[in-house]
């Protein structure tokens, strides 16, 4: 069923209020009894926006302390030349652990745990539209990366460095578990954020205030829309990276040892490829909170918002053209080079037009020079000094003589801290007022930004120097008589007046902090958005229309009307949660979404998920095996109480407009993430793809190595059938499945039951003719990539292989029919994916040897 | 503004898909006929490497004045008709977008002009 259009003449802005007064007795307390959070030990299984968000934020803070207080350690080693306060093994432990934590488990969960409080409100929302994801992500995040961290008490850290090279981290010269906590710990941190940006997309596109089209959209949500979207692009890479040098280290499958024709530069391009966005997607969401804070502040609305909106679009498109700036030092063609120089320095454009945009902002209004004022100011100034050292490393000929220096550690602290630790304060000071009953302190505020500011140039300046005399990073100690020794005492004293700061924001936080999600401390900077409106553990009481991009300054009883339930879906409809689904470009109400409610379903998959990682870790098969499969068990758990159906007829909402409680197809919400889901498989294949073509580019003559004989057409042909028959089955059940008449034909079950041993039989036929080839994955990096594509497929079909199964089962117990086909869609959308991915590997394998004829 | 919202979205990105095209087409021919010692390859009498990037650049260029104008005519009808502010925002956005494009792509396409293909 498809959710009806709404009549032409539809215009929020000219309409009467949508809900006339009095309201109907009991459906305020209606509403407030739907939302309440579960109380006792069952408080850890709530999924409102509000609690997640803030354990999230909590959990993300932590970590930034615990990093930070790793970087104090270092630099109290360092403070004086030829110092043994640690060990060299412990600082290298130190150093990957202190940038690890600080990319992996700080900078970009918390900017995604600030969206997940913030981006509901916002856009007056009720909820994200998969609040149980957030929880699972939240959860899985908190339990993997306290385990995580807690490795630095055991001496088993990695230690090759955040960004870990091989060879350094093969098994030939790191052949403890140290690498493997951070392959596997990071890379399932990572699909926890990938978890994130789908929600975040989702909810950005489906979830807003009525009228609040794209123009008017705030430019944080725009921001986390091309943040969420970078992921989804970005992060895979490090995803298949993480799982190509797991593969080496445990299985010796040589992607990296040039020896058996593989290449360390393989993974210095998957990771730099999500590398160097990472540090984009870590600063727009700043820049986005920043371009909040700045209009009330000056109290006017931002100057150049379409510009600023077209410079976060650029700059996300361009961050993916800056990868190889990081490899300026592996004697690449400078021709090469050049085309990475060009986008390092083209990104700054659309970096600097935010930057005037504030500035111009600024200049129009009146600033107040509170502490969220002071770290936006700060901010201004040390990341546009990052910037500026940023184009000279952009430049190869300079960075060939910093690489690898202080100079580089200087400038990726300065723009990393000023373009989202100063926001991120920032944020902090301007924001608890919404989820606190009172403000934070502005005298204790000052204090934390001038110690901070101060400590943080005091700190990294004198690096600048300290690195282009001569003193490379990640040395644990120096000789006396280096010219080094007062540059990098300074530095040390910086760096403890950073932690003076964060301490005194700790005292503040615990003076003034008192959460709450009802009677916060208000509008206290008479901010214009929607996250100031008068809320409660439901968001806003009824879901306003809005006009204009600073709805509070130019709807003046915005708030008194929306607190009165005089907008729209003021109560809930089927007595349970449910939030307001909206179209993506014109924010047109589409549907009512039932959301789910609180449940230990997300906490358990996410406690099983991180546990599978982490005993794999220690080579723990058997018990990480057991995790895994009650972690898929506790998914299916969740999902079988989703997908509810249309429970009751459509209801008026309010101001005319009747809608459906229940949609499907691509109104649908989680159509939306299913694709979602399939950009991010596509990106993982194209990065595996990039891969093997980037071996056979380093293995002339020798693809397919001498001996390597590759399999007769007639079997890859054979598996190609099958997959087109397997699709072809999933088509016709889908035809099968439509109607208004809830029909629930018996054909679709043994349609799609006959298309489960179809794609397992196509996937298993390749693997087996490879196995019979004689082709061995670990005797040449040929092998290792051949049978990378065919595992990832088999993975891929065994998903296919427990979504068939479970649509079956839903079939079986009758939660499936033609108009409740959510399930249904969702498991066809990804089994097409599976076949298309099937047929390019099998062309890839199969064909591109042969095409280049061995070249 | 006529024309489908997903339309509108690839309009208003066209420009830099382009250069995400430029980009992949310039650094993929000349990594692989570098890696691969073939330098000094040669069509119709050129250097394939900078002829690559030429026509890349030349390509991709003529796709996004394309683009732009068609946005810029977007825009233009939106400021004289009565529509949505969205489709003003959106076509807006494109010629912003587009013209932005224009710069890049010229700009990673003057190494050809500069620099040998492979040294």
């Amino acid at each position: 069923m498809n959710a009806p259009e709404l009549p032409r003449s539809f215009d929020p802005g000219e309409r009467e209020l949508p809900n006339p007064l009095p309201r109907p007795e009991g459906e305020f307390e209606t509403l407030k009894r739907a939302w309440k959070p579960p109380r006792g030990l069952a408080f850890i299984t709530a999924v409102n926006n509000t609690y997640v968000g803030l354990w999230y934020v909590g959990t993300a803070f932590l970590f930034f302390i615990l990093a930070g207080i790793l970087a104090l350690i270092m630099r109290a080693q360092l403070a004086s030349p030829e110092n043994d306060l640690v060990s060299h093994g412990l600082y290298n432990q130190l150093f990957t652990m202190h940038g690890t934590v600080m990319m992996f488990l700080f900078a970009v969960p918390a900017v995604e745990a600030a969206s997940v409080y913030l981006l509901p409100n916002m856009q007056a929302a009720r909820d994200l539209p998969f609040p149980r994801l957030s929880a699972y992500a939240f959860w899985a995040y908190f339990v993997g990366g306290l385990v995580f961290f807690g490795t630095i008490f055991f001496g088993l850290s990695p230690d090759g460095g955040w960004f870990m090279y091989p060879p350094l981290t093969s098994t030939k010269y790191s052949p403890a578990d140290n690498a493997d906590w951070w392959l596997l710990g990071i890379g399932f941190i990572e699909i926890s954020a990938i978890a994130g940006a789908i929600e975040i997309i989702v909810g950005v596109m489906k979830t807003r205030a009525v009228g609040m089209t794209l123009d008017k959209l705030p430019v944080y949500s725009w921001a986390m829309l091309v943040f969420a979207v970078m992921i989804v692009i970005g992060f895979p890479a490090i995803i298949l990276g993480t799982l190509l040098l797991e593969m080496e280290r445990a299985f010796d499958w040589p992607f990296f040892i040039a020896e058996r024709g593989g290449d360390p530069l393989l993974w210095q391009h998957l990771f730099w490829f999500f590398g160097h966005p990472e540090v984009y997607i870590i600063f727009l969401p700043a820049t986005g909170m920043v371009s909040m804070i700045v209009p009330t502040m000056a109290q006017t609305p931002l100057v150049g918002y379409r510009l600023v909106v077209l410079a976060l679009i650029a700059t996300g498109f361009l961050s993916f053209g800056l990868w190889v700036h990081h490899m300026f030092a592996t004697g690449l063609p400078k021709m090469s080079l050049s085309f990475f120089s060009a986008a390092s320095t083209a990104v700054a454009v659309p970096s600097g037009i935010q930057v005037f945009a504030w500035i111009a902002t600024i200049a129009s209004g009146r600033m107040k020079l509170t502490t969220p004022s002071l770290f936006v100011i700060g901010f201004l100034f040390i990341f546009t000094l990052g910037g500026l050292t940023g184009v000279m490393v952009a430049v190869a000929p300079f960075d060939w003589q910093a690489h690898d220096s202080y100079f580089v550690v200087a400038h990726l602290h300065y723009v990393l801290i000023g373009g989202m630790v100063f926001p991120l304060f920032a944020a902090f000071y301007y924001w608890v007022p919404a989820a606190s009953k009172r403000a934070l302190s502005e005298r204790l505020g000052r204090w934390v930004f001038g110690l901070m500011f101060l400590g943080v140039n005091v700190t990294f300046l004198p690096m600048h120097v300290t690195g282009l005399i001569g003193m490379p990073r990640r040395v644990y100690t120096y000789p006396v008589g280096m010219g080094w020794d007062a540059l990098n005492l300074v530095s040390t004293v910086g760096a403890f007046m950073i932690a003076a700061g964060v301490a005194v924001f700790l005292f503040d936080l615990a003076r003034n902090f008192r959460f709450t999600s009802e009677d916060n401390a208000g509008n206290v900077w008479n901010a214009s958005t929607l996250e100031w409106l008068p809320n409660g553990n439901y968001n806003t009481r009824s879901i306003p229309s809005i006009t204009s991009r600073d709805p509070l300054w130019d709807q003046p009883n915005l708030s008194k009307d929306v607190e009165e339930g005089r907008y729209y879906l003021p109560g809930t409809v089927t007595g349970g949660r449910e939030a307001l689904v909206t179209s993506p470009f014109d924010a047109r109400p589409q549907y009512i979404l039932q959301v789910p409610g609180p449940g230990w379903q997300p906490v358990l998959a996410a406690f099983f998920t991180a546990a599978f990682f982490l005993l794999l870790t220690v080579k723990l098969v058997f018990p990480s095996v057991i995790c895994g499969v009650l972690a898929v068990g506790c998914v299916i758990w969740w999902l079988w109480e989703t997908d509810p159906g249309p429970v009751r007829p459509p209801a008026d909402i309010g101001g005319g407009i009747v809608l459906p409680v229940y949609a499907t197809g691509p109104v649908n919400h989680s159509w939306w993430a299913m694709i979602v889901l399939m950009v991010v498989s596509g990106m993982v294949f194209t990065c595996l793809l990039f891969s093997y073509l980037f071996l056979w580019l380093v293995n002339p003559g020798a693809w397919p190595p001498q001996g390597v004989r590759i399999p007769d057409w007639i079997w890859p042909s054979l598996a190609a059938l099958l997959y087109c028959a397997c699709g072809a089955l999933i088509a016709v059940a889908s035809r099968q499945l439509r109607g208004s008449d809830r029909r629930s034909p018996r054909s679709v079950p043994v349609l799609v039951g006959v298309a489960l041993p179809l794609v397992c039989g196509a996937s298993a036929l390749d693997l087996w003719t490879q196995w019979e080839s004689g082709l061995s994955p670990s005797a040449h990096a040929y092998g290792a990539a051949v049978y990378a594509i065919t595992s990832l497929q088999v993975f891929f079909v065994l998903t296919s292989l427990t979504m068939g199964a479970y649509t079956i089962a839903r079939w079986l117990a009758g939660r499936l029919d033609s108009v409740r086909r959510t399930t249904f869609d969702n498991t066809m959308l990804f089994w097409y994916y599976t076949i298309g991915q099937g047929l390019v590997g099998l062309l890839m394998v199969h064909g591109f040897p042969r095409l280049t004829g061995g070249l | 503004m006529g024309g489908s919202r997903t339309g509108q979205v690839l309009l208003m990105l066209a420009g830099l898909i382009a250069w995400a095209v430029q980009f992949t087409a310039i650094y993929g021919v000349t990594s692989t006929l570098c890696g691969r010692g073939w330098a000094d390859a040669t069509l119709l009498g050129m250097e394939v490497v900078p002829m690559t990037i030429l026509s890349a650049t030349f390509v991709t260029l003529a796709a996004t004045a394309v683009a732009l104008v068609w946005s810029f005519r977007s825009y233009r009808q939106a400021k004289r008709q009565p529509v949505a502010i969205v489709d003003d925002f959106i076509s807006h956005a494109a010629v912003l977008v587009n013209g932005l494009s224009i710069v890049v792509i010229l700009w990673h396409g003057i190494p050809a002009f500069i620099l040998p293909a492979c040294a």
